[in-house]
C-alpha cells in the first residue's frame, strides 16, 4: 500500500511537470505578450522602445520560455506562485478573490445536483420500464444534450428582455449592483437574484448527467446475484433498492464525486464568460486572453493537481470499499 | 464471417429502438441538407447556360476555386441574376429552392421585385426570410443550411482524428504492456489533465489564420484520451483471448494480430465513445465560436450564429433557429450512440430478457 502510494505521488509528480511545461510553452508561444495585450487595447499609454524594453526586462519576458519556466518552477519551490503581470497583484491573492465567488455558485449547484440526482435516480430505477419513468427519462437525456450557452442565452432572453419590468425581470451580468456599503440583507437578496440563472445553467446538465449514471449503476447492482437472494427471501422491493443495490452503488457514485473536484473549484468557463460571473473560470479566460502567463500557470497548477488528486482519491477509495479491486 | 453475423444480429436489434432509428433518419437528413446546401439556398445558380456553355456557379460554395473563371472575367461580382440576363440575353438559369446568400446580404432588386433584407431587429422571422436576418442582414435559414456541413464535418473529421490517435495509443499500451503501456497511459494522463478548454483556447490563439480544418484539428488533437483508455482496456482483456495465443502460434505478427485479430472484436465498445465523441465536438466548436474563438468570418458555423445573439439579446430568432439545431443534432448523435452501445453490448442484451 505505501509503496503504491509513493509510486503514485512520483508519478503525478512527472505528470505534474509535464503539464506545467506544455502550458507554458504554449502560453509563451501565443503571439504578443502581456506588455503587448495590455498596451494594445489602450492607445494613450504608448511607451518608448526603451521604456518597454526596461519592462519586458523586469518581468523576465526578454528570456527564452525553458529559462522562464525554470525561474517560475523555482519561484513555486520556494511557495511562490508569482504575481499577475497584468493586475499588479499576487497570483495567490488574485485566486484567493475569485474562489469566493466561483464556489458560491458551484457549490450551490453541486448540492441541488446530488439532492436532485439520487431521489430521481432511484425512482427511475425503481419504476423502470412504465411509461412515467420513461417520460422522466427522455427529458433528461434531451436536458443532457441541450448545450449551456444555448441554455444561458434563452434565459437570458426569458428573464431579463420578455420579462423586462415584471416580477420576473432578472440581472442580467455580474455577481451584485449594490455597493458594498449597502445593508447585508439587501446584498445577500442582489447576490441571491444574479446567482440563479448560473446556477440553473450549471446545475441542469449535470443533473441530467448523474441521474442516468446512478440508474445505469442501479440496472448493473439489480442484476447481481444477491439481488436475486434477497428478492427471493422475501425483501419487499423498496427494501431491496435501498438496502441491497443502492448501498452497493455508493463506490462509483463516490468516485464520481471525487472526479468532480476539479470543477467545482473551476468553474464552468463557458457560464462565468456569459454572464460576466467573477470567478475563476472568467480569471482563466481572461488570463490567457491578456497573456498573463503567472496568473495562467498558477490556475493550471491548481486544477491539474485537483484532477491528480481526485483520480487518486478515486482510486484509493474504490480499492478500499471493493476488496475484488486491487491497488497493487 | 462471424464478425458479419454479429453486425446483421447488432442492425437487428438497433433496427428495433424507435428513437434511435429516428435518430440516424435526423443524421441522414443532416447529411442531405449538407450536400444540397448550394442547392437549398443561395444566389449562384445551380446550373446555366452562359454564352453558349452549361456551368454549376452554385459549387462555389463548397469551394472558391469551383466558380468558374469566366464570371470573374465578365465582372459578375457575385450577382448573378441580372448579370446573366443583360450580357447574355439567350441565358438561362437553374436557381436554388431559397434564393437567399448565406454569408452576405442580398440587396434590393438583386432578384426581381425583392426588396433589400433588413438588418439588426428589423430581421424578424417572416415570409420573406422565415428564420429571420442576422446583424448585417444575411438571412438566417439560408446561413443554418450552409452550417450543416461545417456541423457534420466537424464531428466526422475531429472524430476520425481522435479515434485514429486513441485507437493507436490504446492499442499499442494494451498489447504491449510493461514500459509502453507506463508510457502511453503517462501521456494520456497529462493530455486529460490539461483543462481541454484551454488547451483549445491556447492553440487557436498561436494559429495565425485559423480555418474551420484548425478548430477540427485541435479537437481531435484534444479529444483521443477516453477512446484510448477504453481500447487499451478491451486490449487487456483480449490479449489473452485463446484465438490471439493461437493466432501467435500460427506465426502472425503484432501488428497483424492488433489489427486482423483484436481490433474487429474491440471495435463495438470503442464505436460507443466515438458516436458520443461526434457530439461533443460539435458542441464544442459551436461554444468556440460561441465564444469568438471560432473561424473568422465568411464561415457559416451555427455557434457563429449564436455570438451575435450576445449582444443583441432582443433578436430572440438568432438564438432560437441555430439553438435548437445544435440540440438536435447534438440529442441526435447521443441517441445513435446510445443505440449501438444497447445493440452491441451484450451484458445489456441479457438484462433485457
Amino acid at each position: 500500500m505505501a509503496t503504491y502510494l509513493v509510486r503514485r505521488l512520483l508519478q503525478g509528480c512527472v505528470t505534474l511537470v509535464a503539464i506545467t511545461v506544455v502550458v507554458y510553452a504554449l502560453a509563451r508561444a501565443m503571439p504578443g505578450n502581456p506588455l503587448t495585450a495590455q498596451l494594445g487595447e489602450d492607445p494613450s499609454r504608448k511607451v518608448s522602445a526603451a521604456d518597454y524594453e526596461r519592462m519586458q526586462r523586469a518581468y523576465g519576458l526578454d528570456k527564452s520560455w525553458p529559462e522562464g519556466y525554470l525561474q517560475w518552477a523555482g519561484n513555486l519551490f520556494r511557495g511562490d506562485l508569482g504575481r499577475s503581470i497584468t493586475r499588479k497583484q499576487p497570483v495567490t491573492r488574485l485566486i484567493g478573490d475569485r474562489l469566493g465567488p466561483t464556489l458560491l455558485v458551484s457549490g450551490t449547484a453541486f448540492l441541488l445536483i446530488w439532492t436532485l440526482a439520487i431521489p430521481l435516480g432511484l425512482y427511475a430505477s425503481a419504476r423502470s420500464g412504465t411509461p412515467d419513468e420513461r417520460g422522466v427519462s427522455l427529458v433528461l437525456y434531451a436536458l443532457y444534450s441541450f448545450p449551456t450557452f444555448v441554455a444561458a442565452l434563452f434565459l437570458q432572453i426569458l428573464f431579463s428582455v420578455w420579462s423586462k419590468g415584471t416580477a420576473w425581470e432578472l440581472p442580467l451580468f455580474g455577481m451584485t449592483d449594490l455597493p458594498p456599503d449597502a445593508p447585508l440583507a439587501a446584498r445577500v437578496v442582489d447576490v441571491a437574484r444574479h446567482m440563479i440563472l448560473p446556477v440553473v445553467c450549471q446545475t441542469y446538465v449535470s443533473l441530467a448527467y448523474d441521474t442516468r449514471f446512478i440508474r445505469a449503476t442501479m440496472a448493473e447492482a439489480v442484476r447481481q446475484d444477491y439481488i436475486r437472494t434477497a428478492r427471493a427471501k422475501g425483501a419487499g422491493p423498496w427494501r431491496v433498492l435501498f438496502r441491497h443495490a443502492f448501498r452497493n452503488t455508493l463506490i462509483p457514485l463516490v468516485t464520481l464525486l471525487g472526479l468532480s473536484l476539479p470543477s467545482l473549484v473551476g468553474g464552468s468557463i463557458i457560464i462565468e464568460q456569459i454572464f460576466t460571473w467573477p470567478g475563476m473560470g472568467r480569471l482563466f479566460f481572461e488570463s490567457i486572453r491578456e497573456r498573463d502567463y503567472p496568473t495562467i500557470m498558477g490556475l493550471t497548477l491548481m486544477f491539474s493537481l485537483l484532477t491528480l488528486l481526485g483520480q487518486l482519491l478515486a482510486d484509493l477509495l474504490y480499492s478500499a470499499v471493493d476488496p475484488r479491486v486491487s491497488v497493487e | 464471417m462471424a464478425a458479419h453475423g454479429f453486425w446483421i444480429e447488432a442492425w437487428r436489434r438497433y433496427r428495433r429502438r424507435p428513437l434511435a432509428m429516428a435518430a440516424l433518419g435526423f443524421v441522414g437528413f443532416l447529411v442531405t441538407v449538407a450536400v444540397l446546401a448550394p442547392a437549398i439556398a443561395g444566389t449562384k445558380p445551380v446550373l446555366c447556360r452562359y454564352k453558349g456553355r452549361l456551368y454549376a456557379p452554385c459549387l462555389a460554395y463548397f469551394d472558391r476555386r469551383f466558380e468558374p473563371a469566366i464570371f470573374a472575367k465578365d465582372k459578375f461580382r457575385g450577382t448573378y441574376p441580372k448579370n446573366l440576363a443583360e450580357k447574355d440575353p439567350e441565358s438561362w438559369a437553374i436557381w436554388p429552392l431559397f434564393f437567399q446568400d448565406p454569408f452576405r446580404a442580398v440587396r434590393a432588386d438583386e432578384w426581381p421585385g425583392r426588396p433589400e433584407n433588413p438588418s439588426m431587429d428589423q430581421g424578424v422571422p417572416s415570409r420573406a426570410h422565415p428564420f429571420g436576418t442576422d446583424q448585417s442582414g444575411v438571412d438566417v435559414l439560408a446561413k443554418m443550411v450552409h452550417g450543416t456541413t461545417v456541423a457534420l464535418l466537424v464531428g466526422f473529421v475531429s472524430m476520425g482524428i481522435a479515434g485514429t490517435i486513441g485507437i493507436l495509443v490504446g492499442a499499442v499500451g494494451g498489447y504491449f504492456g510493461g514500459w509502453v503501456d507506463a508510457v502511453t497511459s503517462r501521456v494520456t494522463e497529462i493530455v486529460m489533465c490539461i483543462p481541454t478548454l484551454v488547451l483549445i483556447l491556447a492553440i487557436v490563439a498561436i494559429i495565425e489564420k485559423p480555418t474551420i480544418w484548425h478548430t477540427m484539428a485541435i479537437i481531435g488533437f484534444t479529444g483521443w484520451t477516453g477512446i484510448a483508455r477504453l481500447t487499451r482496456g478491451e486490449f487487456l482483456r483480449l490479449k489473452g483471448a485463446e484465438y490471439v495465443t493461437a493466432a501467435r502460434a500460427a506465426g502472425a505478427g503484432p501488428l497483424r494480430i492488433m489489427l486482423r485479430h483484436i481490433l474487429p472484436n474491440a471495435l463495438a465498445p470503442i464505436l460507443v465513445p466515438i458516436t458520443f465523441g461526434i457530439a461533443a465536438a460539435i458542441l464544442v466548436e459551436s461554444g468556440l465560436s460561441f465564444l469568438g474563438f471560432g473561424p473568422p468570418p465568411p464561415s457559416a458555423s451555427w455557434g457563429s450564429i449564436l455570438n451575435g445573439a450576445r449582444s443583441n439579446l432582443a433578436m430572440w430568432w438568432l438564438v432560437v433557429f441555430p439553438g435548437i439545431a445544435i440540440f438536435l443534432t447534438v440529442l441526435a448523435y447521443n441517441l445513435v450512440g446510445e443505440g449501438l452501445q444497447e445493440a452491441t453490448d451484450p451484458r445489456l442484451r441479457e438484462a433485457r430478457k
